[in-house]
Parts: C-alpha cells; structure tokens; sequence
C-alpha cells in the first residue's frame, strides 16, 4: 500500500517538460439521454503542452474537459490524469486530483458576495488549508501582481469589466500552483485587444508556472498564440490534430473553415 | 402518447424526492465532516435574522393591532372585553405569531436563498467551488440551513413580543387599560405547554424555509430563467412545508399538552 503511493507521489512529481503525459483519453463517450456528445474521443497532453480544442458551439468541447475534472463522469472508455482513472476515483481522492487542476470558467465565476481578496484565499484557507496570514498575502498578491490586478485587490467583481473579472478568475486559478490549467473559452466575449492580452497571459502562465493547458476557444488569435498544438473537434469526435501551422493549411472543410480568415 | 407524458412525470416526482432525501442526508454529514465555516455562519445570521428583524416586527405589529380591532366587537357582545389580552396572547403565541412569521420568513428568506445559489448555478460560481476541492454544500448550504433554523425561532419570539405590544396599543384606542395591567393578563395567561411547542415548530420551520431555499437553489438548471423558477417554487414549497409541519405539531401538542 505504501509502495503504492510512493510510486503514485513519485510519478506525480516527475521532472516537468518531460514526455510525461498527464492527461490520456481512450475512446471516451458521454451522452445526455438521447444525444451523443462525445463519441470517441482520443487525446493525449504530455506536462508543460498548451492543447487547443477548437470546434463549433456544441460539439463537446467543454463536456470533455467536464470529465476531466470529474464534474461529469463518461459513459464508457478511459480517462486518466497523472496515469489514475478519474472515474474510479473516490471522493477524496477527486479532491486532492483537483487540488492539481485549476479551471476557468468562461464567466470568470467569481465569487460575486466577496472581494478579489477573498475569492484568492478562499481556496487558500478551504483547500491548502495555510493558517498564517502573510503567508496567504503573499500568495495572493503574487497572483493578482501576475495577471496584473494588484490594484483591485479589494473591489467586488461587480466592479471589474469583463476582461478584468477573466483576469481575476485567472489569479484564483493560478493562486493553488496547479499543474494543469483548463481553460474554457478564455476569450469569449472580449474586445479583440483585451483577448490578446488573456492569450499572453495564458502563455506568460504557462512559462512562469510550467503549467499543462488544455483550452478551449473559438478565438483563433487564441489559439495562434497560445498553443502548442490544435485539436479540432467536430460532432462529438476529434476530426484533426496538429500544430498552428499544419492545420491552416489542412483541406479538411471543417478545419479550412476555422483558418479561413487567417492570413 | 398520454400515458408516455404520464410515466415521465411521475418518474419525475419519484426522482425528486429522492433527490430531496439524498440532500437532506448530505446536509447532515456535512455538519459533522470537514471544518466548520464559523464565518459564514455568523454572516448568514446576520443576513437572515438582523435583516429579516424589521419586516417581521411591522407585520407582528399590525397583526397584533388587527387582531384585537377583530376580536373587540366579538367579546365585548359577551360582556368578556376583559378577556382580550389573554385572547389576543394565547392565539399569537401558540398559533399566529409563529405561522404569520414563519410564511413572512419563507417569502423572504428561502427566496432569497433559491435565488443566490440559483444565481451561483448559472454563473458556475458552485462548479468553481467544486472544481477547486472545496465543498459547496459545507460552505454555502450548511451555514445557510443552521443559520434559518437558529434565527426563525428568535425572530418568532420578537415578533410575539411586538404583536403583543401592537396588541396593547390597539387596545387603548377604545378602551383603556394600563401597560402593567395588559402584560400581567398576557403573562399570567401564557403557560409553559403554550409558549414551548410553539417555540419548538419554530425551529422546523426555521428547517423546513433554510432546507428548501437551497434544495431549490442547488438544483436550478442552467439558466436565467430558472433563478426566478428556484426562488419561486422555494417560497411556495417552503409556505406549504409550514401548514404541513403546523398540522402535524398541533397533533402532537395536542396529545401532550392539551388532553
């Protein structure tokens, strides 16, 4: 039992930037009564990757990185983060594997009765359990200084704009130092100099914390500057895979549709 | 094509209680498991009960004062207008006061509760807390189901004081009696099989409002509609509750106190 879990903690603080993967999905199929979401769905993110999914409104994007985090469990095939099947997982053992994973929400999902402040230690206080007071300042501080809103520490999130409350999102996230980020649409709703600015930051993050990302966006500029490779995702399937580049020039419709305006 | 709209429907219903009995459980294992958000507790005691305190006293007030306006006319034609404090004190006590106050709290407290954790749902606020591995049922429902349960009952009893105060003041618009004279009627008249079961249905009702406010507000779907749906199915699940929970406990206090 103990060797177990040496062996688990050993594989789960393997040296970052290696071949690693952290994330594998095998044949992955999820539906909700009569409609298939996902159909087959195979994907493999190894440590530090930044893993685009781009695909039209409801083809299940964000369903996939649901499971992923155990909000919603798969009908059948196999879900692994740090090589442990996610739905055979107990409670608490879901518990410490989210410890590990941030995710942000496309609304930013702030906390609306609490201050930046607040919602930056809540996770501090509930889920690393730190008692001591400075040690919580600084980290907090640390992550708003990073996506640049250390001067609204104290603001309620009905007073951010939209990009700024993304932001603020972004430093609840990071304020855990999870290994893996998963984004859903990041970008959505933002003027287009503002998403910019989230896609830097996504990418600032990634060097900064050596982070693994999966996103999910329509935002193509996103999706230029933020990854590492693209998975295009159509009806419930992953119809195409590659880098930035390779896909532009795919003849796939579907995926030529995406790049099309991409000079 | 009626009995396939049939069998739904009742599934529904079937589920739906299941899902009720599932939460009421999770409720109380989060009570005892985990820390206890002593914080949120207070601030939800303050919320609930300190903001509450107002619309309670006025409506305990006027029904104090229309109660003894009602019931003047009835016990003077049998020559018992002296009787009316004590008429006035049994009845808010054991019946009026807590039922008045508990239907006031259930429009105000359980909608407001079904419309935040509505509002959290659809802004994925209750994902995000999940996703992090914190508990929202220990942070947002717990606080919230202890908080209603322990200041409904404290509202209740202000709210008999005020009634019992309106009532003296509505008193002495025709008539006239002495403020010492009205309390010691209304206390001598008040027994300890009056004042407790009533005090005790307080707290199920205190349950019963805090219960269904987040039972309706956790398992709103996803929309902005469904924020108005929880709040309201809340306030009318939770009126019913009180008439159910108040039928039963007359039953009961009748079989201890009354035989």
């Amino acid at each position: 039992m103990m060797e177990k879990a040496k062996e688990k903690s050993e594989q789960n603080h393997k040296p970052k930037g290696t071949d690693e993967h952290v994330i594998v999905i095998k044949g992955l199929k999820k539906s909700f009564g009569e409609k298939h979401v996902l159909k087959d769905i195979n994907l493999e993110v190894k440590r530090s990757e930044n893993v685009v999914i781009l695909g039209r409104s409801g083809t299940g994007k964000s369903v996939t990185i649901q499971c992923i985090v155990g909000l919603l469990k798969p009908d059948s095939g196999s879900l692994k983060v740090f090589g442990d099947e996610v739905a055979d997982m107990s409670e608490k053992e879901l518990k410490q594997l989210r410890i590990k994973i941030g995710f942000l929400f496309q609304s930013g999902a702030l906390y609306d009765s609490m201050t930046i402040r607040e919602n930056l230690e809540f996770p501090l206080t509930r889920i690393l359990k730190i008692k001591e007071q400075a040690e919580i300042d600084k980290r907090v501080e640390a992550a708003l200084d990073s996506v640049g809103l250390l001067d609204s520490i104290d603001k309620l999130p009905s007073d951010l704009s939209g990009g700024m409350r993304k932001r603020a999102g972004l430093a609840r996230t990071i304020v855990v130092n999870p290994e893996i980020i998963l984004y859903d649409e990041p970008t959505t709703g933002l003027d287009p100099i503002t998403s910019r600015e989230i896609s830097e930051l996504i990418l600032s993050i990634q060097k900064k914390y050596n982070t693994t990302s999966i996103i999910i966006t329509h935002d193509m500029e996103c999706a230029r500057l933020a990854s590492d490779r693209v998975v295009v995702m159509d009806d419930g399937e992953y119809i195409a895979e590659g880098t930035f580049d390779s896909l532009h020039k795919s003849k796939n419709k579907i995926v030529a549709a995406f790049f099309k305006d991409i000079l | 094509m009626a009995e396939e709209m049939v069998i739904p429907a009742w599934k529904r219903w079937l589920e739906g209680i299941g899902d009720q009995v599932e939460f009421f459980f999770k409720f109380f294992r989060n009570i005892f498991t985990g820390g206890f958000e002593w914080s949120e507790f207070v601030r939800q005691c303050y919320e609930i009960g300190y903001r509450s305190m107002m619309l309670v006293g006025i409506t305990s007030f006027i029904m104090g004062v229309v109660l003894i306006l009602q019931l003047r006319p009835t016990l003077v034609s049998f020559g018992a207008a002296s009787m009316l404090p004590k008429t006035l004190a049994v009845s808010f006590v054991r019946e009026i006061g807590p039922v008045i106050i508990a239907i006031i709290c259930a429009g105000k407290i359980a909608s407001s509760i079904g419309a935040e954790l509505g509002s959290m749902k659809v802004t994925e606020q209750l994902d995000a807390m999940e996703v992090s591995g914190a508990n929202p049922l220990q942070y947002l429902v717990v606080t919230r189901i202890l908080a209603t349960t322990v200041m409904v009952p404290i509202l209740s009893v202000i709210g008999d004081i005020i009634g019992l105060f309106g009532g003296f003041l509505a008193l002495n618009l025709r008539d006239k009696m002495s403020y010492n004279l009205y309390f010691t009627k209304v206390v001598a008249s008040i027994d300890f099989s009056d004042f407790l079961p009533a005090f005790i249905k307080t707290i199920f009702f205190g349950f019963a409002i805090g219960f269904v406010g987040c039972y309706k507000g956790f398992h709103s779907n996803k929309g902005t509609e469904s924020v108005g749906l929880a709040a309201n199915s809340a306030v009318v699940t939770a009126s019913l509750w009180i008439f159910v929970i108040d039928a039963i406990a007359v039953q009961v206090t009748s079989l201890l106190f009354y035989k």
